[in-house]
């Protein structure tokens, strides 16, 4: 049962990338701007010179026969050079992909721990002062442009305040041999303390500001997964056997209260993917978002391509997985 | 003496780790990542200010933007298509082998050869104009040779660093792009993309270029190049002295930087010439008349002076001030509104036209105040914003019909030579022609030039060009902009330089 | 995927929680902030629709002597301009208020463009299901596996900025949300008593569709869409972030934001009121939505 339905989805996924592929390739056929023209800059160029890097670039082929061949290597896992950093594609993203996937973890970790407790705290003091507050202050995490917060927070603490560094992922002395890829983790694993505590200095800002609006709404869907839990029978059950309030809330209120908060957590961090590009721009984080977004505006097609790609696959993962979770978690669901 | 002998060796020992501990770190908060770290392989401003700290050239330019040899000791040119170099004694890659001829022949073939890259063309091939080989002599001499004159060969080697032949045919043209062995003062300790790259001293640096005084291993320990590409963030970064020198400082933020104790602004003229394009192909801008009363609608002052707080140096021609062949005589269109009235009363517009400019979002302020000013004439502007790449494709046709009115826009000269952006921005159909202008007798004046190897006589051949275009007015020429850098006082020894260069092999850290 | 994201699409709305007793108390509790915040959001409507009467300046008068002139009660400031100026010595308060216009409209638009699609489609998947609901609920995966922001740059950068592109390229994609609430909420209604005794009457398939089932499912899209509006406003401001923005010298307060951003250090007051504008009426919008959501719960009708 669940295998077929894994291999049922992975076949749903391939018409999704394929449409997906063919709509960012129309976008940026009918998209006017020459890469080639782009990349030469201001200086005087010969015809000649334009049409051998154009030729270099693959640029001189039809559209269609572009894509073509673009599929074909795609399907092997070949995306081709980026034009500006004339590497293989791949390793330019692979460059850059820890970066985002530890802000996005970072983000969802501070989400989840703020959104839990205040979730809970709200549901069990319901109608409380104390509710009222965290509904509506959780409402603030949403009505925020994320770029305006996060330059505010950027003014406070790291100009006024001067306690965190203003830009980037980690400070300047803090090199270690990389083993996840992932600063907070690798640090730790070689027990570089030091490195751990300005790397986490690095990452608290972007952090909050790409995590605030997703715990918002965690917090909103906790609050309310837990008071339909709070009503049902066994609780209640539980209660009249005497249970202390305490074991109730943790044991199994809140067990079966998180199914909701985790499988909207699973979906939500496939957006935070996406909504990474302004954080990254705002904190100099060197991930994946920003050169994207710098891509787009110089007309690299493959790592437009490629990247798009893997969001899709991302997405789509996520959903999967979701799924999975809602399914697992709650028996009650039938997929 | 014995204590003595002991009294020294316990202050070297506590001086040892407090050295480590506070070895000196210049770090430099800049707009942009490298792309690469492959001389040969990228395209880039920015990536070439990074890897020129790491790499020397055969050429180098002082910040008075004077070519002075580097690698080279000398040149001499033996006939108009043969230069001759002599190499320094005792240049040595990172690595520790010795430079030679040959790794200078074999970077030449590299950059120009086609696919001589692992498969790939150099895109740094188009800077090297007509050059045709380059042939080794002995160990320190080679010829370049040029397919034909091109005098501007010595301007152009800056561009271009010299690597190892052994290094490059180790890990290939893949592994150049993250690799480094070069002769500069730095080597490459790490490059954390998108980030930072961190470099650290060389000390088998042979001294850098001898016009260039201090002679010697670099000043500081480390390096860091640190990408800050958000303005607001990259200031602050300054001021909070996270970084010690920064690029593109905003102008509104001069004043902050200056009042700030503990940082200062230097500046330095730019190389980027801001002009509005006209098109010049169909009304109204196909008038003279109208072109001119655009000219003199502006009070360039008036923006200088309050959106770029004063740092910009007017222009009435396309070149720099600084630049070679500056026609120092040209007549200049002063703010005059009622002239401006007049011209386009005179070309029929007595009730003013209507009319697009076109911005890129950079830009998008001045175009803003332009478009005020213009409109006060009876020019009634409006702005457009459109995205750079855009506005390219639009304007820039080569000759084909161009797809608006006026842009705002502008073409950076890093070599100051008229050869870099006279002529693309002005000769029938060149690249960066965004007005459709075409006049035969600036053509001829240019290509003359191109090929004419009495310095004097090239000069005056491109005067004689800018004052044609001056009276033409394809394009309202506005401002040469001062490339401004925050810099904390910590720093000395350090000079910015025109061509936006970062070169670090003089600045220390006090 | 598309069932698990429908369900939790209305665990964010609350739409399948609390009960009736839970209902009551909080509805209760929380009407008065909600009458509060709907009287904002009036207000600002109001203001956007009289802007010249309340505007003490022309918003686009530039002047580059006032350039960065700070707020009233700061040194410098004066009585005549409360905000403070921009960088083209433009009066920040009326760039406020004629900029509430254009993001009121924006967001209204997108909305208005992608819940009328976004129903229509939803209601076509869940109710006719086969082909029909395969074509779109894929349409719907392909979109949903853009990020936004790129899906919005590409198509911006492909059409060039302007205030139809930026509608066009925001309700690309945002009618995908409607659709997905819709095409859920209809595969649940199409299985209740009075839908099938509608079709057992030999009700014709739009009659269903549109008599029967969407007035049933309308309380839903009306939350989702004062949520999404909310977000589209800010979305806007994202744009503009990216240098994608409302042509000038039209004032958005995204591009107000946005623009105002690089002096930060200097001159604060730029990007902080239009960032406090947004702020207010998001915040506003979000409540009232929450109010709806209450009010409309179905449970609370029943």
């Amino acid at each position: 049962m669940k295998l077929g339905k894994l291999f049922e989805r992975l076949v749903q996924l391939l018409p999704v990338l394929l449409g997906v592929s063919a709509i960012v390739f129309i976008m940026m056929t009918l998209t006017p701007g020459d890469p080639v023209d782009i990349m030469l800059g201001d200086q005087h160029v010969t015809e000649e010179q334009e049409q051998a890097l154009r030729k270099d670039m693959g640029l001189d082929l039809p559209p269609l026969e572009r894509f073509v061949k673009f599929i074909g290597n795609a399907a092997t896992g070949n995306f081709g050079l980026s034009f500006y950093h004339r590497q293989p594609v791949m390793e330019v993203i692979a460059s850059r992909l820890p970066a985002t996937i530890e802000l996005s973890l970072a983000a969802l970790v501070f989400a989840l721990a703020l959104s839990i407790p205040l979730g809970v705290i709200a549901a069990v003091k319901k109608n409380s002062l104390l509710d009222r507050l965290a509904t509506v202050s959780s409402l603030f995490g949403v009505s925020l442009p994320g770029f305006w917060f996060g330059i505010l927070l950027l003014m406070l603490f790291a100009v006024h305040l001067n306690v965190l560094p203003v830009s980037g992922r980690a400070g300047f002395s803090s090199e270690v041999p990389p083993i996840t890829y992932l600063l907070l983790i690798d640090t730790l694993l070689h027990g570089r303390f030091d490195a751990f505590g300005d790397a986490l200095a690095h990452i608290v800002l972007p952090a909050v500001t790409l995590g605030l609006p997703m715990a918002s709404i965690l917090m909103r869907v906790t609050r309310a997964s837990m008071l339909e839990v709070l009503e049902q029978d066994y609780i209640t059950f539980a209660e009249a056997k005497g249970l202390s309030r305490y074991k109730i809330l943790v044991k199994h209120a809140l067990k079966n209260a998180l199914i909701p908060t985790v499988t909207v957590a699973a979906i939500e961090t496939g957006s935070l993917l996406g909504g990474n590009m302004v954080v990254e721009t705002v904190f100099g984080w060197p991930g994946l978002g920003r050169l994207v977004v710098e891509s787009i505006f110089v007309r690299n097609y493959p790592l437009i391509q490629a990247a798009v790609l893997i969001y899709a696959v991302t997405y789509v993962m996520l959903n999967f997985f979701a799924d999975i979770l809602y399914t697992v978690l709650n028996p009650r669901v039938r997929l | 003496m014995r204590l003595k002998w002991v009294a020294l060796c316990t202050a070297a020992m506590i001086a040892l780790p407090m050295a480590a501990a506070e070895a000196a770190e210049l770090r430099i908060g800049f707009t942009a990542d490298a792309l690469t770290l492959d001389p040969a392989n990228h395209r880039n401003r920015e990536t070439q200010t990074i890897i020129r700290n790491m790499h020397d050239g055969l050429l180098t330019r002082d910040s008075q933007m004077n070519v002075v040899p580097e690698l080279a000791e000398s040149w001499t040119a033996l006939d108009p298509t043969t230069y001759e170099f002599k190499l320094r004694r005792g240049v040595a890659f990172h690595d520790g082998s010795p430079m030679t001829a040959a790794d200078v022949k074999f970077t030449f073939d590299r950059l120009t050869g086609e696919g001589a890259m692992d498969g790939q063309t150099s895109p740094r091939k188009s800077l090297l104009g007509p050059l045709k080989e380059v042939k080794v002599i002995d160990d320190r001499t080679f010829h370049m040779i040029l397919e034909e004159p091109w005098p501007i060969l010595p301007a152009m080697l800056p561009f271009q660093e010299v690597v190892s032949k052994a290094h490059v045919e180790k890990v290939g043209t893949a592994g150049m792009a993250g690799s480094v062995s070069g002769t500069g003062p730095f080597k490459l300790v790490e490059w954390r993309r998108g980030d930072s790259v961190i470099m650290e001293r060389y000390d088998g640096y042979y001294g850098g270029a001898a016009d260039i005084p201090p002679m010697g291993k670099a000043c500081v320990d480390r390096v860091i190049f640190k990408v800050i590409p958000e303005n607001a963030s990259r200031v602050a970064a300054l001021l909070a002295g996270d970084v010690h020198i920064i690029n593109g400082l905003p102008t509104h933020n001069v004043k902050q930087v200056e009042s700030n104790p503990n940082t200062r602004v230097m500046a330095v003229n730019g190389t980027r010439s801001t002009f509005i394009a006209l098109n010049n192909q169909t009304a109204p801008f196909d008038d003279l008349r109208v072109r001119r009363a655009v000219a003199y609608a502006l009070d360039r002052k008036l923006i200088v002076d309050k959106i770029l707080d004063g740092n910009a140096t007017l222009i009435d021609g396309i070149l720099s001030p600084d630049a070679f062949g500056k026609n120092e005589a040209l007549p200049t269109y002063g703010y005059d509104l009622a002239k401006a009235k007049a011209l386009l009363a005179e070309a029929g517009h007595a009730d003013g036209i209507d009319v697009t400019l076109d911005v890129d979002g950079a830009n998008k302020e001045t175009a803003e105040a332009i478009a005020s000013l213009l409109t006060k004439a009876g020019i009634r502007t409006k702005v457009a914003v459109n995205e750079a790449s855009q506005l390219k494709a639009r304007y820039r046709t080569k000759g084909k019909p161009i797809d608006g009115q006026m842009w705002l826009t502008s073409w950076g000269n890093g070599s100051l030579d008229p050869v870099g952006i006279f002529v693309p921005t002005h000769r029938t159909a060149g690249r960066g022609n965004s007005s459709g202008y075409s006049n035969t007798e600036v053509d001829a004046l240019l290509d003359a030039a191109n090929t004419e190897t009495d310095r004097a006589k090239r000069a005056s051949l491109y005067a004689r060009a800018e004052a044609i275009v001056n009276k033409d007015l394809p394009k309202v020429y506005l401002w040469v902009a001062k490339d401004l850098y925050g810099v904390s006082n910590q720093v000395a020894g350090w000079q910015p330089s025109a061509d936006s260069r970062i070169n670090l092999h003089d600045a220390c850290l006090k | 995927m598309t069932d698990a994201v429908s369900r939790t699409e209305l665990d964010l709305a609350g739409l399948r929680t609390e009960s009736l007793f839970a209902r009551n108390m909080r509805l209760f509790a929380t009407s008065r902030l909600s009458l509060v915040s709907a009287g904002v959001v009036l207000a600002f409507i109001l203001m956007a629709l009289a802007a010249p009467l309340f505007a003490p300046h022309d918003p686009n008068e530039t002047d580059l002597f006032r350039r960065l002139q700070p707020p009233a009660w700061m040194p410098g400031g004066e009585w005549a301009y409360l905000l403070g100026c921009d960088a083209l010595g433009r009066d920040i308060l009326s760039r406020i208020i004629y900029g509430a216009r254009v993001s009121i409209f924006i967001g209204a638009a997108v909305i208005l463009v992608a819940t009328t699609i976004g129903t229509l489609a939803g209601l076509a998947a869940g109710y006719l299901r086969g082909w029909t609901d395969i074509v779109i609920s894929r349409l719907v995966d392909i979109l949903l596996g853009f990020p936004y922001l790129i899906f919005a740059i590409a198509l911006i950068a492909m059409t060039g900025p302007g205030l139809g592109n930026i509608i066009l390229a925001l309700a690309y994609k945002e009618w995908v949300i409607p659709c997905r609430v819709v095409r859920g909420e209809t595969l649940a209604a199409r299985e209740i008593e009075y839908v099938e005794a509608a079709r057992a009457m030999g009700g014709s398939r739009r009659y269903i569709m549109l008599r029967e089932i969407l007035p049933n499912i309308l309380s839903p899209v009306v939350v989702v869409s004062t949520v999404r509006m909310a977000h589209v406003i800010i979305l806007e401001a994202s744009l503009s972030f990216l240098g994608l923005g409302v042509q000038p010298p039209t004032a958005s307060w995204g591009s107000m934001v946005a623009d105002g951003r690089s002096f930060m250090l200097d001159a604060w007051w730029v990007s902080t009121f239009p960032g406090l504008a947004i702020l207010l009426l998001v915040l506003s919008i979000n409540v009232v939505s929450q109010g709806l959501r209450d009010a409309f719960d179905p449970k609370f009708h029943d």
